[in-house]
């Protein structure tokens, strides 16, 4: 006889589990194992309650789906209007933008300038106004390309 | 000829699909099937619950919610692995997180309380000693956490191996054998204390 052989014939004769409760008292429980409940009501109510909770639950579940989906294809639809209106407003401001200003007219110098050549690159050359005719002209030359003890 | 014959004519066993098969028809979508299975399980599923929780109407309850989890999670079985292992992966998480409720655990021991009021009569017999027995166990096994009892409740009444009961919770075999350990030596310490009559057997034994 084998151990589960044994342990079902424990479970329904109980001579057999007092003396196995006598050598091992931990049979003790083991006693009302092994046998398959039913719930109540039975295994047909019981299949068939869970299958109708399972049809709810798809059912709430297919419309929170849609529920769901409705907002999300708005905000879509609004999200493509948004950006035909941008895009259409672009459009329209750079088709109608005015031409630029004109550039900035070329000041004519009423005298002519002291230096008139200076034979070198990136340099700056100043020339001070003077107010009367006998005020010294001063110029002022910055070439990085002079020695420094000129 | 006669046994040749015999092993031709299909049979109600060979005809009906194994779990893994019947999952599978489930997948390929009918998911009536499903109710078939549902029907195969209940009685394996609902003893556990009632064992572990020890109230027939919240074991119905948790029993239900373990198979909507079961429909919920059915794409994620791998059936490499047996599906009962899974099933009752499913049915002790479900199971032990019910009985960490602090109110549901006060109502089971309440409820195992007024059942051992109502079962003692002697007109019943050997149907009461049993009866008894697992009045007593509802009682004592209050003072056990959700886990030691899931634990003592496969392996004393379901008579799953400990190896076995290991694969379902995702522990080691070690950690099985302490808590049935642990759980032994309260529910013994529990015994002596509400029912003497019953702890004898133990005292005897030492």
């Amino acid at each position: 006889m084998s151990d589960a052989e044994l342990l079902e014939h424990l479970r329904g004769c109980d001579a057999c589990l007092d003396h196995a409760m006598a050598v091992d008292p931990d049979n003790f429980f083991r006693a009302i194992g092994g046998q398959e409940l039913v719930p109540p009501g039975g295994v047909d109510a019981f299949a068939s309650d869970v299958m109708t909770q399972i049809r709810l639950r798809h059912t709430e579940g297919s419309v929170a789906r849609r529920l769901l989906i409705a907002p999300r294809r708005l905000a879509a639809a609004a999200a493509v209007v948004i950006a035909i209106g941008i895009s259409a407003l672009v459009y329209d401001r750079n088709t109608t933008r005015p031409a630029a200003p004109p550039a900035a007219p070329v000041v004519q110098l009423a005298t002519k300038p002291v230096v008139e050549t200076y034979d070198s690159t990136g340099a700056t050359i100043i020339e001070v106004p003077v107010e009367g005719k006998n005020d010294t002209q001063v110029v002022m030359i910055f070439d990085e390309s002079l020695p420094a003890d000129l | 000829m006669a046994a040749e014959l015999r092993l031709m004519i299909p049979t109600k066993e060979s005809v009906e699909p194994d779990d893994r098969q019947l999952i599978q028809i489930i997948r390929e979508g009918e998911p009536e099937a499903f109710e078939q299975l549902v029907r195969r399980k209940t009685t394996k599923v609902y003893s556990l619950c009632y064992r572990i929780i020890g109230n027939a109407e919240d074991a119905k309850d948790i029993s239900q919610l373990v198979f909507i989890k079961l429909w919920e999670n059915l794409e994620k079985y791998d059936a490499a692995y047996a599906f009962d292992t899974w099933l009752y992966r499913m049915v002790t998480n479900v199971a032990i997180d019910f009985m960490r409720n602090k109110q549901s655990r006060e109502n089971a021991v309440n409820s195992s309380l007024r059942l051992v009021k109502t079962s003692t009569d002697p007109e019943q017999g050997v149907v009461v000693q049993r009866k008894e027995i697992e009045n007593v166990f509802h009682a004592v096994s209050a003072v056990l956490s959700p886990k030691q009892k899931t634990i003592f409740v496969m392996r004393e009444m379901d008579d799953l191996p400990s190896a076995e009961i290991a694969r379902i919770l995702g522990c080691r075999e070690s950690t099985v054998r302490n808590h049935l350990f642990n759980a032994r030596k309260l529910m013994q310490a529990q015994l002596k204390k509400k029912f003497p009559e019953y702890s004898r057997l133990w005292e005897e034994r030492a």
